[in-house]
């Protein structure tokens, strides 16, 4: 008998019986809650755990000994002693029966519905094993609307288990979209003739257990089962969603939400969703360039940080610098003890902005008026927040590093009064020419490493693409270059590298990748905007 | 439907009229005070809704979409709840109606005694389908369910006159009375 | 003038004054004794009032028989907050009309029953939800309750008592399931009347959150008599469970076809027979569905026994709103069915699925049964499908839908297997 006591929590027990299980569970949780405890998953439509439950699409009925009927798993609380059978001939029955009755107009096109795969009437009548209706009546057709810009709503595939009428109502708290008719007859509408238009709209697609809602941005771009899922953190705001990105063919096709009940809850906002998808695509830096009379020749790694040690070496003078706010707390570790090695006149790095839009119902979750994930980071490593950080740098006589996007929009001269100028990024453009060296790196969906929010939380992100050519990120060329100078380990991890991070920087003192895990960390003193360079 | 209409009832108005005009102004004169009053009548604004809606329906005869925006904003609800409200019950007339709008029973007491035959002959003579307007924009003709007298069946409703023990061979008078 | 359903073997409390136009307006009421009791009432203890109506076993006469005086039990006495009373009258059971003839008839017997009521639950404000489609009922009753404010029985300070009570009269806008109470109070609040989640109960949270007891118009009416005459003399009628009289709707094939009011222990045969005078001429009886079209079918056979909510249940039908309707041989069953199915349909509020869904599928296979195009295999579906709607929903809607067609499969299959075989239907034309 699994050991399924929770005795870290403080409110009192009660004893029950779940699925010939035994357990103590918190008072006053569900039976659909205490079940997910030992593993048992009860089938749900109208249910979510971020949202109400209005026990409606009766999918989570389960046979309570001594009630007179089947009870909704799902707001029925537990009760000391009680016996609960989920998968005894009543509660099969009762599954069976909302299926089937779900199933009498549901029009069935699955070959080109969006959530096949991902459907939990698939999922569901898959389980229950009906093969063949037992309907002969012609289907209620109903037909389909936008109810977004860029969300369609199919009337006919939709099971009105309202969640996204709960989502707009209880999270988005702008109640715009609602159940409309009753009856046989009720589909999911905005007021006639009206298109919405929120921020965190695209939930309400997430939310939907069917193909009822979908994102015509991603409609017929791939099929569920043909992505690859990486747990990631949403980079489009300092926020630092949770995601998990769907990939195919080394393209980002989607975001979506990966619960985190401290950062996003089970949400994400659409400027998130949108930002990610194609992440990286463009005219990428494959092989690192050194510069050879003028122009930028393809060199192999080998010579690359030969060519890199020896600049570094020759005396180029102080090194000053202009990083991403986008760039992982690793590589901008790594590119801080470079500079340090040559005297460091500090960097800076500029984050570009946009209106605040705080989730009314979830107001921990906002899309961040910085909308890039790791300026709190940059700060923390000793950047300094700027407007114009390229200006400053353009002056630069000494030693001038640039990482990743930060050398976006820079003038065509750019770096040209530099005695070094080292490039490390991912694409290619006029001002990356005047670089002495330019080092390839990837994106970070590319790699694995760590952004810090606007709070401070230190989340990891894993790699999710396939890194195009030779590009490998900072902490790894940048650590190599170091180790050949005497300084330090070359990293040959992400974990490694911040495990160094966490030794110096006093902030993430006492953090590794384990501790951080999938949900992430708060950093030591995240409330204070001070930061501590040692 | 004077001015000085009890408090206690202004939330219980019939409001299926001839004389409503689809482009009237909505709350105006009598009409805001009766809203007024119906206010005093509920802790939240929220459950004035249905009177407000039929206020607005006694007014234009059926409730456009800009008049249930504007009782949403009176009340300060979004218009899709009002729609997703109004849609639910169905005395609200989310299109518009002809002059006298028709209501035959359905429901079973009146079935059994002969209620089908009633509905067919007010649709000869009213030269109408079941649900449609007349070319004239005289009548529209519905079943409804159960209109809660069967033992008078059939039960007919124009406007807010109620007709009991309605057989076929009435129809024509009762037809004739309207004009 | 006389109430055309009197009868000399009814028994008329509530109907008393049905038929007799005087009653309708205050002064009459009072010249027959009207509001009397209210004076009677505000001079006893709130728990004086709930423990005489407790005691004369009086039960709700909306349709589930729940026992009134311990429904107001639950109400709670500490006046911290707003409690409020919510009158039902919004009557819409198919076969059910006998709220709308107290209303229409004798509308302030309603209105004192809701002032007392208020009073033993410690309301401060009462509604009286009623149908939208009643327009010349709510008339009447609009009438009365400017009346009752004029004369002081509502609003500040009653009758020098200092007990303050608001009423209001609010009206619907079309639909069946605004009368599940709690489906009423989401109506009243302003929303789509989907009945709601129990518990919480509404004498926990109710109306706009507050204590609310929900009360059908027939038990309202018939507490002033209780208070008035006390429970001895309410129990001289009807069963120890079944105390009291009882207004019964007859509709359908009956030559007397109206309102009947007799008391609890009467034998349902002789009211279809004695009372409404049978079948009209040349038919014989069929079937009869005891009260409204929620309760099982019986056969003619199946009346012989007492309209108390017990003597019914062990016929095998239930009390239910006393709603009956008569159907004689000339009746098709498959027809009958479908149209009371279809009307469930067309109500169910569609928040569960089984109802949304079961509600709408019954009446298309019933249908096509009715024209001549079922298939042996329909019966056996449709009693599973009926299996499977009851029990599994938040509110009876859906066990309700479900109930005709299992009885009238269970009684009358040869009415079906008449269509399905035959293509011809068994009625008598």
């Amino acid at each position: 008998m699994p050991d399924t006591t929770m005795e870290s929590e403080s409110k009192p027990l009660v004893d029950i019986t779940i699925h010939g299980i035994q357990m103590s569970v918190p008072k006053g949780s569900t039976i659909l809650e205490a079940a997910e405890r030992i593993g048992v998953v009860i089938p749900r439509y109208c249910y979510h755990p971020g949202l109400s439950a209005p026990a409606v699409c009766r999918m989570c009925l389960v046979d309570v000994e001594g009630a007179p009927k089947p009870a909704p798993s799902c707001v029925q609380v537990v009760q000391d002693g009680m016996v609960v059978r989920t998968d005894n001939a009543l509660a099969r029955k009762a599954r069976r029966a909302a299926i089937e009755f779900l199933l009498i107009n549901h029009p069935l096109d699955c070959p080109i519905c969006d959530a096949a795969g991902q459907c939990q009437l698939q999922d569901y009548a898959f389980e229950t094993g009906q093969l063949r209706t037992r309907n002969v009546e012609p289907k209620q057709v109903l037909g389909r609307d936008h109810v977004t810009s860029d969300i369609v709503y199919f009337a006919d595939r939709c099971v009105l288990c309202t969640r996204c009428v709960r989502f707009m109502d209880e999270i988005a708290e702008e109640p715009v979209l609602q159940v409309i008719n009753r009856g046989h007859r009720g589909f999911i509408d905005t007021m006639t003739g009206d298109l919405f238009e929120h921020p965190f709209s695209m939930n309400i697609v997430d939310v939907c257990p069917v193909g009822a809602l979908v994102n015509e941005d991603f409609l017929f771009k791939a099929r569920s089962w043909d992505l690859d899922q990486t747990a990631s953190v949403c980079p489009g705001c300092s926020q630092g969603c949770n995601v998990l990105l769907g990939t195919k063919e080394d393209t980002i096709q989607r975001a979506k939400p990966r619960p985190n009940p401290e950062v996003n809850s089970f949400w994400m906002c659409d400027h998130g969703r949108a930002s990610v998808v194609n992440w990286g695509a463009g005219e990428r830096i494959e092989v690192p360039l050194v510069k050879d009379d003028d122009r930028l020749v393809p060199v192999d790694w080998g010579k690359a940080l030969t060519a890199l040690a020896d600049a570094l070496q020759g005396k180029p003078g102080r090194a000053k610098a202009v990083v991403s706010a986008g760039a992982s707390n690793e590589s901008m570790y790594v590119l801080r003890k470079l500079m340090d090695r040559l005297g460091n006149q500090g960097g800076q790095f500029r984050v570009e902005t946009g209106p605040e839009q705080v989730l009314s119902g979830f107001p921990k979750l906002a899309l961040r008026k910085d909308r890039a994930p790791n300026a709190r980071g940059a700060g923390i490593l000793g950047f300094q927040r700027s407007g114009d950080p390229l200006a400053m740098a353009a002056k630069h006589k000494g030693t001038l590093f640039v990482l990743e996007d930060a050398l976006d929009g820079a003038a065509a001269d750019f770096g040209r009064n530099a005695a070094l100028f080292v490039y490390i990024g991912s694409m290619m453009n006029p001002a990356a020419r005047n670089a002495h060296i330019v080092i390839p790196s990837p994106t970070f969906a590319e790699m694995d490493g760590t952004f810090t929010n606007f709070e401070g939380r230190v989340q990891r992100f894993a790699q999710a693409l396939r890194v195009p050519g030779m590009a490998r990120p900072l902490w790894m060329t940048g650590s190599a270059v170091l180790a050949r100078l005497g300084d330090g380990e070359a990293f040959r991890t992400a974990d490694a590298a911040f495990a160094a991070l966490a030794q110096e920087v006093a902030e993430y003192a006492g953090l590794s990748y384990e501790s951080i895990g999938l949900q992430g960390r708060s950093v030591v003193a995240a409330g204070s905007s001070a930061t501590k360079v040692r | 439907m004077s001015d000085a209409m009890h408090p206690a009832i202004v939330s219980a108005q019939p409001s299926q009229r001839a004389d409503s005009d689809p482009d009237a102004p909505l709350f105006e004169g009598e009409y805001k005070d009766r809203f007024e009053k119906m206010l005093t009548r509920y802790p939240e604004k929220r459950a004035a809704l249905l009177p407000t809606l039929n206020l607005a329906q006694e007014v234009r005869g059926w409730l456009a979409p800009e008049a249930m925006a504007r009782v949403a904003e009176l009340l300060d609800l979004t218009p899709a709840y009002v729609r997703s409200v109004a849609s639910f019950y169905t005395m609200f007339a989310t299109r518009p109606t002809g002059k006298y709008l028709i209501q035959v029973c359905a429901g079973i007491g009146c079935d059994l005694c002969g209620a089908e035959d009633v509905t067919e002959r007010l649709l000869e003579l009213t030269k109408t389908r079941l649900g449609e307007t007349s070319e004239d924009g005289k009548y529209t003709v519905v079943e409804v369910e159960c209109l809660g007298g069967c033992g008078f069946a059939t039960i007919v409703q124009v406007n807010d006159q109620v007709y009991e023990n309605v057989k076929a061979e009435d129809v024509e008078g009762l037809l004739k009375e309207l004009d | 003038m006389a109430y055309p359903y009197e009868h000399r073997r009814g028994t008329r409390v509530l109907s008393k004054y049905f038929g007799d136009w005087d009653a309708v307006r205050i002064d009459g009421w009072i010249a027959r004794g009207g509001y009397k009791t209210l004076k009677k009432a505000l001079k006893m203890s709130q728990d004086d009032i709930i423990q005489v109506v407790k005691d004369s076993g009086l039960r709700g006469r909306g349709g589930a028989g729940f026992p009134a005086g311990l429904k107001w039990s639950f109400m709670p006495k500490d006046g911290g907050g707003t409690n409020y009373l919510a009158c039902n009258a919004d009557e819409s059971e198919p076969g059910t009309f006998k709220d709308r003839e107290i209303m229409r008839w004798t509308p302030h017997q309603l209105i004192e029953g809701i002032i007392i009521t208020s009073y033993a639950i410690r309301a401060q404000h009462a509604y009286i939800y009623i149908r939208g489609e009643f327009v010349d009922v709510v008339r009447a009753l609009n009438g009365a309750v400017v009346e009752a404010y004029e004369r002081g029985y509502l609003g500040k300070n009653i009758l020098g008592s200092g007990y303050d009570l608001e009423l209001t009269v609010h009206l619907g806008a079309g639909a069946y399931i605004a009368g599940e109470e709690t489906g009423l109070l989401n109506s009243l609040e302003g929303r789509r009347a989907e009945p709601r989640l129990k518990p919480p109960f509404p004498a926990q949270r109710g109306a706009f959150g507050m204590p609310t007891t929900v009360n059908n118009v027939e038990t309202l009416a018939s507490v002033p008599h209780i208070v008035e005459n006390g429970a001895d003399w309410y129990r001289q009628w009807g069963t120890e469970k079944s105390p009291g009289t009882k207004l019964f709707s007859c509709c359908g094939h009956l030559k007397r076809p109206g309102n009947y009011e007799v008391a609890l222990d009467f034998n349902l045969k002789e009211l279809v027979f004695d009372l409404c005078g049978g079948p009209p001429d040349g038919r014989e009886m069929l079937a009869i569905i005891p009260g409204g079209s929620s309760v099982p079918i019986m056969t003619v056979d199946e009346i012989d026994c007492d309209v108390s909510y017990e003597g019914i249940e062990a016929a095998g039908s239930f009390l239910g709103s006393g709603g009956l309707i008569a159907m004689d041989n000339s009746t098709c069953m498959v027809h009958a069915v479908r149209k009371m199915v279809d009307f469930y349909a067309h109500e169910s509020c569609g928040q569960c699925t089984n109802c949304r869904e079961g509600t709408a599928w019954l009446a298309r296979i019933l249908r096509r049964i009715e024209r001549g195009q079922g298939r042996e295999e329909d019966i056996p579906l449709l009693l599973d499908i009926g299996a499977n709607m009851a029990g599994k929903t938040i509110c009876p809607l859906s066990d309700s839908a479900a109930v005709p067609v299992v009885s009238s499969i269970q009684k009358f299959e040869h009415e079906y297997m008449a269509h399905i075989r035959d293509g011809s239907c068994t009625a008598v034309r």
